[in-house]
């Protein structure tokens, strides 16, 4: 695909002025857009992928030019798991497990609350939450030597 | 060697209260920024943390600190410290604390410890005019510095214009006989980061991407990473929409103007200038040039200032460099009308995406 003239797009008229980029396609009423689609599509397989034992993944929310009505649209469809967890870690993020199994959508904010970024995490846990071997074998020795000057 | 510097990235960072989460998430943001895969973020992180600090030496020469300036304002007030904890930092005339012969020492040694391993920095442009007197530090002048900077260098990363491609000391009539970086080395991987400034958030990210990876990033045919100068301005510019449907203002205080239509006719040099501030932005993304009004004066782009006034409209002729008008003009001729909106902005912006991530041809096709 070497040119823009080359890609199926369907022209729909001015977009409002300055509103967001939107999607190939808006969405018809009460039915998936176009670009929703795309993204359940590529979560079904990050899923299945990850079903059989493969690395986690995740899809970057940001880089897709999605509309108002997508994101709305793909939040209704995902819905709310049970899991909602917050990590105050620069800024705070905020996981929020969705009603898929093993799909998180993850919102990471600087430490003035604006959105650094935003993603899709197709994971058991989101990497942010899991704690790591080498932090954990300094905790102990921490507490070990705490305990030592007691 | 200090017990600072044989810390890795990671205890450097748990020193200054940066735990491995907060670190995650900062590598997370910044592969979104360069618009990398979002897994690179953590790789990157966990790379980095284990690893020992990689040295950095930043040489000034011909400049006027704005680049300076620029990288130590990235992100959110924490973090560059963050970036500066990253990486060893081991020559830097505007930030160390030593001066005199014990700041030469100090770069002397650091050359000397990591030679071939260390990532040379170089903001400003290079004279040559006058046996290189029009730049000196310490008696030695900015060519035979950099020269000898660059020998022991793993790799070279010029930020700015002025490094990338000679920028304004450069600009005619070049009275100090000024080059940029890439005319006085040639054997060694040379990375631009243009812009003057150029956004920060660009220029910590091509340090992180790689000091991580250790990989030179895809560059374009200037060798800035495709990353960040995959698009041009006019790709991603919010104001598109007007272009498209012909609303330009003709002054800047006309109705136009006070509409935010495009301001093309005002000389915005947006539709063949490579950078990212249309999407990153600046000041912690606040807004850019084109938002506050003014139109793009291609500051990234080689011979920015030559290039006639900032303030005339392109000419045809440099229309025809920009990697994404043609395929416009020819879905216009199709579709029959140039009012497309943005519809066209979308999918314009999905093949630069396609671009940025090695479709070399897109870009090739339409340069002369």
């Amino acid at each position: 695909m070497s040119r823009l003239a080359g890609i199926p797009v369907r022209i729909e008229g001015p977009a409002l002025a300055g509103g967001p980029a939107p999607s190939a396609r808006p969405a018809p009423s009460g039915g998936l857009g176009d670009g929703v689609a795309a993204i359940l599509t590529e979560i079904v397989t990050l899923l299945e992928r990850l079903a059989r034992g493969q690395n986690p993944a995740a899809i970057d929310l940001r880089s897709l030019p999605m509309s108002r009505e997508d994101r709305t649209e793909l939040q209704r469809v995902l819905g709310e798991g049970e899991v909602t967890a917050t990590v105050a870690a620069q800024g705070v993020s905020i996981i929020r497990e969705t009603r898929i199994s093993g799909l998180w959508w993850v919102e990471h904010r600087d430490s003035r609350g604006d959105l650094i970024a935003e993603l899709l995490e197709v994971a058991r846990i989101p990497e942010i939450l899991v704690t790591a071997f080498d932090e954990i074998a300094a905790s102990a020795r921490t507490l070990r030597e705490h305990m030592r000057n007691r | 060697m200090t017990e600072t510097e044989q810390l890795t990235v990671g205890e450097m960072l748990l020193r200054h209260g940066i735990s491995r989460r907060g670190f995650i998430k900062f590598c997370t943001a910044t592969a979104s920024a360069m618009a990398l895969p979002p897994w690179m973020g953590s790789a990157m992180a966990e790379q980095l943390r284990n690893a020992a600090r990689p040295s950095v030496v930043y040489l000034s020469f011909q400049e006027c600190t704005g680049c300076f300036e620029s990288m130590t304002r990235s992100f959110a007030p924490t973090i560059e410290n963050l970036i500066f904890n990253t990486i060893s930092l081991d020559y830097s005339d505007t930030l160390m604390a030593a001066s005199g012969e014990a700041a030469e020492a100090a770069r002397a040694k650091a050359m000397q410890d990591n030679f071939g391993k260390y990532v040379l920095v170089v903001d400003g442009s290079v004279p040559t005019g006058a046996a290189g007197a029009y730049c000196t530090a310490g008696g030695r002048s900015a060519v035979d510095t950099l020269r000898e900077a660059a020998k022991g260098a793993t790799a070279i990363v010029c930020v700015g214009t002025c490094s990338a491609f000679g920028g304004i000391p450069f600009a005619d009539p070049n009275p100090t006989d000024a080059w940029p970086v890439s005319a006085i080395v040639g054997d060694k991987p040379i990375i631009n980061v243009s812009g003057c400034p150029p956004i920060p958030e660009v220029i910590t990210g091509t340090l992180l991407q790689f000091v991580s990876t250790g990989q030179v990033p895809d560059l374009d045919e200037h060798r800035r990473p495709k990353a960040f100068f995959g698009n041009t301005i006019h790709d991603r510019c919010y104001r598109r929409p007007f272009y498209d449907q012909g609303k330009f203002a003709k002054t800047f205080d006309d109705e136009g103007a006070r509409n935010g239509w495009c301001l093309y006719e005002l000389g915005c040099k947006g539709p063949t200038t490579y950078n990212a501030c249309a999407t990153l932005k600046w000041n912690g993304g606040t807004s850019f040039p084109i938002e506050s009004g003014h139109g793009c004066i291609g500051c990234s782009e080689p011979g920015f200032w030559d290039k006639g006034s900032f303030y005339s409209a392109l000419s045809s002729a440099a229309w025809g460099k920009a990697g994404e008008v043609a395929p416009r003009q020819i879905l216009e001729i199709a579709a029959g009308t140039a009012a497309v909106g943005g519809v066209l902005g979308a999918a314009s912006a999905g093949v630069s995406r396609l671009r940025q991530h090695g479709s070399e041809q897109q870009r090739t096709d339409n340069t002369p």
